[in-house]
């Protein structure tokens, strides 16, 4: 019997807690500053084409008719022009989207499959755990970047197979440090009352376990944004992006085929420096999240 | 658990993961739209009972299992297939290109190891003051940084800036030396290895580094740190003690590293025309030569496996304490 009340059973509150974290996680300066990037880069993925002053594949020329290949930045291309004569601050504003996408998406995957593998191993233990836990193993066996170009290269490149690439490997960190969780949760009173109680497996896992476990699920969330942004642009640099879309590493990618990197750091900073603060903003606010939701590690 | 169970136990799970991988390879492999005939000789280009006899010779008129069995003995007897691009034994080109990567890779973990160590000590040791707190901030910004993005940036400054350094390869062609330094044994090759080394040690110095730290504010409150000082040991001794104690950590975590230092090695090597495995793995992907991306993943993925392998060995010889289980 499910709906049993149980008197009990003394769960950690953590729906109350959630306000207080938020705050604290403005509270401190670094937080505020990820914070701060992360909202910037937000509105710049949804406004995208509103923002950017030009279309980020349009092909410009100078008045003399040639194209404008690598120009360097002027009144009319704040960042100046790529190789082959488009609008740099346009592209990096509309390839932001990429980015946004990819690391979103990605994220929420490899908190889900890593969370639920973690519980489930270990919460049942045994058998159950030793299966997932050799399945991570060998998972982590896999060198993640090499896996990634031979996948997406394979299934040909597209944002949903970078997705699903990024899904397939990257939950092993995640699984792991939920098991570890919940091997120690599990033997907490709250658990054994309402073992006791008659709640069923699944009630125990999702509704007992699950809510103590979230802090750190949220925290690879955050993690695993960084992770698949930077694994996105790794795969966009070594040509393997989707090609219907413009996104960081594509500008680099482009930037290093054609040459421009010889001369035209207005070519390879934005992009870079995109990619850098966007990861640095999920960093900051993952670790501002990690210092409020486990204080314990506030020892320096 | 005793060693030698402990060991063999290992043994096994590791021969567990390489089929695995193995198998999963294969797998992937054949997700390839047509076959190898396809690739190798093209579409149309041949009648198709020339078609028909290849496809028998190269076995791919056999059911799945059989192939699957075919491929594994092969793998076994050393027979890695013949690269469509090359047209040479996969084996003949990859070895070569093995050395190469082993050899950057090799350098790079080894000083982002050494270089972690002894600032995340001096960090750790200092705890609480402004130093610290900027440095640890600091450490964390090449965690945000793409690698590639920081090789081109040094390729860029030092390469075709300054020209202090070669852009990229590892030989200068028929390079002649000519002054007392550029005689020294290996010149030219550290030379050509100074900027995607600078490049790797930026990456990947974080981890280790603050784990060394945290190590280090660990052991700093222990008893044996008190007595030292109660001795009247120096402070740098007192330091140099409690690091020797604060390392194990960073040592376990190499085999971690090594794993996803062959991210940043493929893309290091593309950066700086580096004539190794992971460039040559992403050509040969992008020319559709199977069997050497195949071989290419494989040989890395069996490095990973095994030097965990062997770390964790080397961590149960190094420190008593540990229980295997």
């Amino acid at each position: 019997m499910s709906s049993v009340p149980m008197p009990l059973a003394e769960a950690p509150r953590v729906d109350q807690a959630r306000w207080a974290t938020i705050r604290l996680v403005l509270g401190s300066p670094s937080g505020m500053v990820g914070v701060a990037l992360f909202v910037f880069f937000c509105v710049l993925a949804v406004a995208g084409e509103r923002l950017a002053p030009y279309d980020p594949v349009a092909i410009h020329y100078l008045p003399n008719g040639k194209v404008a290949q690598v120009e360097p930045p002027s009144r009319a291309f704040w960042l100046g022009t790529t190789h082959y004569g488009r609008d740099v601050l346009s592209q990096v504003i509309v390839g932001s989207r990429v980015a946004f996408i990819v690391g979103i998406v990605s994220a929420f995957f490899i908190a889900f499959i890593g969370t639920n593998v973690g519980l489930v191993a270990g919460y049942y233990g045994r058998r159950v755990d030793d299966m997932l836990m050799r399945l991570t193993d060998i998972v982590f066996g896999i060198p993640f970047l090499p896996f990634a170009v031979v996948l997406v290269a394979l299934l040909r490149p597209s944002i949903w197979n970078v997705i699903l690439t990024i899904s397939c490997l990257l939950w092993r960190t995640t699984a792991r440090v939920i098991r570890s969780q919940v091997l120690s949760l599990r033997e907490r009173p709250f658990v054994r009352a309402a073992r006791v109680a008659g709640a069923s497996d699944l009630r125990i896992m999702y509704v007992h376990l699950l809510p103590n476990v979230m802090p750190m699920s949220l925290l690879y969330v955050a993690f695993g944004v960084a992770w698949a942004v930077l694994a996105e642009a790794s795969l966009s640099f070594l040509g393997f992006g989707d090609p219907r879309m413009v996104s960081w590493g594509q500008m680099l990618y482009a930037a290093y085929i054609s040459g421009s990197i010889r001369h035209a750091w207005w070519s390879v900073v934005p992009p870079g420096l995109c990619i850098t603060l966007f990861t640095a903003s999920v960093f900051l606010i993952g670790r501002e999240y990690e210092r409020v939701v486990n204080p314990r590690l506030d020892r320096g | 658990m005793r060693f030698w169970p402990f060991l063999g136990r290992r043994l096994i799970q590791t021969v567990i993961t390489l089929f695995a991988v193995v198998t999963l390879m294969w797998a992937l492999f054949r997700l390839i739209p047509g076959d190898p005939t396809t690739v190798f000789l093209g579409t149309g280009e041949l009648p198709p009972d020339a078609v028909a006899a290849l496809r028998k010779s190269w076995g791919l008129d056999a059911p799945l299992w059989q192939q699957y069995l075919d491929y594994l003995r092969n793998l076994i007897t050393g027979n890695l297939g013949l690269s469509f691009y090359y047209r040479r034994p996969v084996l003949e080109i990859l070895l070569p290109m093995l050395w190469n990567t082993l050899l950057l890779m090799g350098f790079a973990v080894t000083a982002a190891t050494l270089v972690g160590i002894a600032v995340g000590s001096w960090l750790g040791w200092r705890r609480g003051d402004k130093t610290e707190q900027i440095g640890t901030l600091l450490v964390l910004i090449p965690r945000a940084l793409p690698i590639f993005w920081i090789g081109i940036l040094l390729q860029m400054a030092f390469a075709y800036g300054l020209g202090w350094f070669p852009i990229g390869g590892m030989r200068t062609p028929a390079f002649i030396p000519e002054t007392r330094l550029e005689q020294l044994p290996g010149y030219d090759l550290g030379v050509h290895m100074v900027l995607p080394l600078l490049a790797a040690v930026i990456y990947f110095v974080t981890d280790p580094l603050m784990i060394m730290r945290t190590s280090m504010l660990e052991v700093a409150g222990d008893d044996f740190v008190t007595f030292a000082r109660a001795t009247g040991l120096r402070e740098r001794r007192v330091r140099h003690l409690a690091r020797r104690n604060a390392i194990l950590p960073v040592l376990t975590y190499t085999a971690i590293m090594v794993s996803f230092a062959f991210g940043g090695q493929v893309l290091l090597e593309v950066v700086f025309s580096w004539p190794g495995m992971g460039r040559l793995m992403v050509s040969s992907v992008t020319q559709r030569d199977y069997p050497v991306a195949q071989a290419a993943f494989f040989f890395m993925a069996v490095v990973v496996i095994v030097l965990n392998l062997v770390l964790d060995m080397l961590y149960a010889v190094l420190d008593p304490r540990i229980t295997y289980e």
